[in-house]
């Protein structure tokens, strides 16, 4: 048996993890145009300088001690299904029995007139951060546009003001992280950003990145012109499935495949942000760009390709906001989309510092925010993923000293007695 | 995987025997200190327990690591800090951690805890007491209600 890995990150390591449970033998190949297995969440902190050992997320040891031989710097370009081979850009042949393709996502950029002058990053790799804080050192920038108000975009401008770089986010929607927090949530998240000197320009967009080869200012939808030594563009990331494209499966928003990670193509399984994944909180397929997301899809994957026969649990969206002195988590549904869902809220942010809040729905929680105080919330996302009745205890959602014993006995006699920890003893019940 | 029971030693809570003095709180305090001194720990070192104490009622129970035979922790650990070792004992590098709070988030039993002081961020949770080889929690257990035992 010989497998092949295209990608080296999270969803990779997960899949080399999963794969070396059930087989500890069979030579495993890693392909990835990158140079090292660094932390994808991490890059930003590039920026605040970071220590490189920091960065890399798993060493050469480790895939020495799992048997895997790396080809790094070296793109996969096609996947040929008839010969089974991966095909390099130095045309060099890789042969699989099984494949996985875990080429991750790329940066959205919007078709915006000027967006490619120099001057201009996105924040998806390692090798753009560093592009990225060379270029503001070069040019001594004191000003700065991030379009986007997400996580990374969020990240970024706060890093700067760390640098004491003027930052200014352009956000088209009227408040942060629209689209992944509540607005009391984004509320608190903006304040503390202001507090730290970041500067936001809601309901406005940037029409046209101007300057002659380099950027110096971008004109907004409002017509106004700001100064900008560099724009960062942080609108999201798209599944990269051009790998996947050359090898003929099918593709929605993203690679689509099974419960158990199989692709549409025999022998090839797909993991981590090029793929579409379930969301257990509105039963949707959809791309869920996490990180831990990817390592339990590649994980899975890794179990199937070695012949143990397991189905995902399916992908719940969850965030931390692991730059801000406070911390701001995240998980499921966090904005009812209509009146059907029950919210209970605990918002001492004010006087005690602290926020919470428990969505609910049919008596299942679908999602919470913990901003401020954060111990042990990983419970309340247990209760997401296993669907448990809540109706019982759903006042307590919200309180700081929830525990397991708010939950029903069985659940602690099957957890805590009898350890059912394995993958599949996480399902709903 | 393979359905083999693993050669792993974890501390497993009895409820019906917990009466909820926190001695095992205390105890992990402060093997877990430079002081070796129960007060000092949490005064001046400023530690907190890796066993939580939970009481709700006439029931109560002491909660500690798990050492999942599925992690969520280590998967969703974005700078590897979090390693699980070839018994299974889930460990966290508190050295290496970046505070990122993943582990936390996903924890089905709420036992990785964020230490959040000043400049000191990460998070941290039971590690067996494996410098000392004993749990200092079973130890200092009174009524039997924490028992290290082979994983069921």
């Amino acid at each position: 048996m010989k497998y092949v890995i295209v990608g080296n990150s999270a969803a990779a390591v997960g899949c080399i993890t999963g794969i070396r449970k059930v087989d500890k033998e069979s030579p495993i190949t890693v392909i990835s145009y990158e140079t090292s297995c660094y932390s994808k969440p991490m890059i930003a902190d590039v920026l605040v300088d970071i220590p490189q050992e920091k960065l890399i997320y798993r060493d050469e040891k480790f895939f020495e001690e799992n048997n895997v031989e790396l080809i790094l710097g070296q793109k996969a370009v096609k996947v040929n299904t008839d010969s089974k081979a991966v095909v390099l850009d130095s045309n060099e042949l890789v042969p699989y029995d099984k494949l996985l393709i875990s080429t991750g996502g790329k940066p959205f950029i919007p078709p915006i007139p000027g967006i490619e002058k120099r001057g201009v990053f996105t924040f998806t790799e390692l090798a753009s951060a560093f592009a990225f804080k060379n270029y503001l050192k070069e040019k001594g920038a004191e000003e700065v546009v991030v379009i986007g108000s997400g996580f990374i975009g969020l990240e970024v401008a706060y890093f700067l003001r760390e640098l004491g770089i003027k930052v200014k986010v352009v956000e088209l929607l009227n408040r942060v992280l629209g689209r992944a927090m509540d607005e009391r949530g984004s509320e608190i998240v903006e304040s503390l950003m202001r507090e730290k000197g970041v500067e936001f320009i809601f309901g406005n967009t940037v029409e046209e990145v101007l300057g002659d080869k380099e950027v110096s200012s971008v004109r907004l939808k409002s017509g106004e012109t700001i100064k900008a030594d560099a724009v960062v563009v942080a609108i999201g990331v798209r599944p990269n499935t051009e790998l996947a494209e050359t090898a003929g499966m099918k593709i929605n928003q993203g690679i689509v495949t099974s419960d158990r990670m199989e692709t549409s193509v025999e022998n090839i399984y797909a993991a981590g942000d090029c793929i579409e994944c379930l969301d257990i909180t509105d039963g949707k397929r959809k791309p869920i760009p996490l990180f831990p997301l990817a390592f339990e899809q590649g994980f899975v994957a890794g179990l199937n390709m070695a012949g143990k026969r397991m189905k995902y649990l399916g992908g719940i969206p969850l965030n931390s906001l692991k730059f801000l002195p406070v911390p701001v988590l995240n998980a499921g549904t966090v904005s009812p989309p209509d009146n059907s869902y029950e919210v209970i809220v605990n918002d001492q942010f004010d006087k005690r510092g602290y926020y919470r809040k428990a969505v609910i729905k049919d008596n299942r929680l679908v999602g919470f925010v913990a901003i401020g105080e954060i111990d042990r919330v990983g419970i309340l996302t247990n209760l997401i993923r296993q669907k448990i009745d809540v109706s019982d205890f759903k006042e307590r959602l919200v309180s700081l000293d929830f525990g397991l014993v708010d939950l029903p006995k069985w659940w602690r006699e099957e957890k805590l007695k009898e350890d059912r920890t394995a993958y599949k003893d996480w399902r709903a019940v | 995987m393979s359905g083999k029971k693993r050669k792993l030693m974890k501390v497993y809570p009895i409820e019906e025997n917990c009466i909820s003095c926190r001695y095992c709180e205390v105890a992990c305090t402060m093997v877990h200190s430079k002081s070796k001194d129960p007060v000092k720990a949490y005064k001046l070192e400023n530690l907190l327990p890796r066993a939580t104490v939970e009481v709700k009622g006439a029931v109560s129970l002491s909660l500690m690591c798990r050492h999942c035979k599925h992690p969520f922790c280590f998967d969703s650990c974005i700078s590897g800090a979090i390693q699980v070792d070839e018994k299974g004992q889930v460990h966290l590098d508190e050295e290496k951690c970046v505070g990122c709070w993943n582990c936390v988030l996903v924890c089905p039993f709420g036992a990785a805890h964020p230490y959040i002081r000043e400049e000191k961020r990460h998070s941290f949770k039971c590690d067996l007491c494996g410098d000392r080889g004993f749990p200092a929690c079973v130890e200092a257990c009174p009524n039997k209600a924490l028992v290290y035992d082979y994983e069921r």
